[in-house]
């Protein structure tokens, strides 16, 4: 049971340490493109997918369910949604 | 005969003329269908299919060896498809609205039953935190959330032990923050937690849970990148153990600790990506009741319940090619397991793979993979194992693609 609370306290602590301090993206990072986040993220786990391989509404979907994996921030998954909507054509 | 071809091409004529009469006035009628076009709304409401499918051949020969001597036991195999290399698993996402999305994903890998991989809702509550309840995939590691699909895993099967804790009954928040230059993620998990059998050994406990404890399970990410090419990760789970009261243990608690790293890099005309984690599994201390003991039942052994399990593994693919060599990539992973050697499933697993890609495109792989094993299970006379020394040559051929 301690051990748990353990846990419990030091991953929570961490979060609260992360949330307080690490809400604030450089300049440089806001000035992304979505390209640029697509060609950075999508890589970490697979292949480059290629915008035209589904529309507009079912990136909307998958955009969602990539956030839930890779743990995008929303302006990472705002921007790259945004990519995939005008070159999917 | 000229008359009658002179009146066949009026009559033609004619036809034609009123069908280009009925056109022009469907072109009339153009407006109101552009009106409709225009009024079109996608909506908000989304559903989709996606998902995976892996298909493979294997060829398996096994070389066992027993400490007490006498002839090397030598099996062949070979099959057409098989748990680990044939998977049909269809995933169902609803985007409901910009705030929910449902996920569901069945499993199909053999035999006469269906698994599932995950069922629950997600609720995309503020920037930087989702909350998901439902059967899900325990935030632990890298490995069973984000590698484990065969058309993004580079080799052809999966690194043994990553699938602990696997999913389990729970509720969920995560997110994803900016930090500076950098990133990082959280994700943590409440579930029903897990089970320990007469042996030591654990599973998930399942829908119901026996008790009124619960595990919690988290994981830490950092991408000190500004590319976000690197990502290391720290997990942690803890939680005590239901058992039947009959096993006489003395409040069992199991914790996890994991590691993990994803890196790629380009250099020159190559793209090198590396992935690793490794796991430690603990249950504190207890007595284990002696399968040796037939009679009274109450004769017990103790070890230390320690499981490691653990991959690192690097891809090559030459992305700066023009050519269709640029969609070969190989692959190398070590992989080794460790069970405690004094209980009755103690083992000492070592494995090298090595596979050659090719994409078809983007989301879909042919793979020719090897595989070697070497399984140690040593001598343990307290409960009657006799030792013996396992080798495994496997060559697979596989088909993966994402639905």
């Amino acid at each position: 049971m301690l051990r748990k609370k353990t846990t419990l306290m030091v991953i929570v602590a961490l979060i609260g340490v992360g949330a307080t301090i690490g809400c604030k993206e450089s300049e440089a990072v806001k000035a992304k493109s979505g390209a640029q986040l697509w060609a950075e993220n999508c890589q970490r786990c697979h292949n480059l997918p290629d915008p035209s391989t589904f529309s507009d509404e079912q990136w909307s979907i998958l955009v969602m369910h990539m956030q839930t994996r890779a743990l995008l921030t929303n302006n990472e998954r705002d921007k790259i949604y945004t990519f995939m909507r005008q070159f999917n054509r | 005969m000229k008359k009658s071809i002179l009146l066949a091409l009026m009559c033609s004529g004619s036809t034609l003329c009123s069908l280009n009469a009925e056109a022009q006035d469907s072109v009339a009628a153009a407006p109101g269908i552009d009106q409709k076009i225009t009024e079109y709304r996608p909506g908000s409401a989304h559903f989709m299919l996606a998902g995976l499918t892996t298909f493979g051949f294997v060829m398996e020969k096994n070389t066992t060896s027993s400490t007490v001597g006498g002839p090397s036991i030598i099996t062949k195999n070979s099959s057409i498809g098989d748990a680990d290399r044939y998977e049909f698993s269809p995933m169902f996402l609803w985007r409901q609205s910009d705030k929910v999305l449902l996920e569901f994903e069945p499993s199909y890998t053999g035999g006469n039953s269906l698994s599932v991989n995950w069922a629950d809702v997600s609720y995309f509550l503020t920037p930087g935190c989702i909350i998901r309840a439902g059967y899900l995939v325990l935030p632990f590691g890298m490995y069973s959330k984000r590698l484990a699909a065969g058309w993004i895993n580079k080799l052809t099967s999966d690194p043994i032990g990553m699938d602990m804790p696997g999913s389990d009954y729970g509720v969920e928040v995560e997110g994803g923050f900016p930090m500076g230059n950098m990133k990082w993620n959280y994700d943590i998990a409440v579930s029903n937690g897990f089970q320990m059998d007469s042996t030591g050994s654990i599973s998930s406990v399942g829908i119901t849970s026996p008790n009124l404890n619960k595990t919690i399970c988290g994981r830490i990410g950092l991408l000190p990148h500004a590319g976000s090419n690197l990502e290391i990760g720290f997990s942690a789970l803890g939680g005590n153990l239901y058992a039947p009261q009959n096993y006489n243990y003395g409040n069992p608690t199991l914790m996890m600790y994991a590691f993990d790293l994803s890196y790629y890099k380009k250099i020159g005309m190559f793209t090198l990506n590396l992935k690793g984690q490794y796991n430690v599994e603990t249950v504190n201390k207890q007595s284990y009741l002696n399968p040796l003991d037939t009679t009274s039942h109450t004769a017990t052994y103790t070890f230390n319940n320690t499981v490691t399990a653990g991959f690192g593994q690097l891809s090559v693919r030459p992305t700066g090619l023009e050519n269709f060599v640029k969609n070969f990539e190989l692959g190398y992973r070590y992989v080794v397991y460790n069970t405690p050697d004094a209980s009755l499933w103690g083992q000492n697993w070592t494995e090298n793979d090595i596979c050659l890609n090719y994409w078809l495109s983007w989301r879909q792989v042919i793979k020719i993979g090897y595989e070697n094993i070497n399984n140690v299970v040593k001598d343990n006379p307290t409960v009657g194992i006799t030792g013996s020394t396992t080798i495994t040559s496997r060559f697979i051929l596989q088909f993966s693609t994402q639905l």
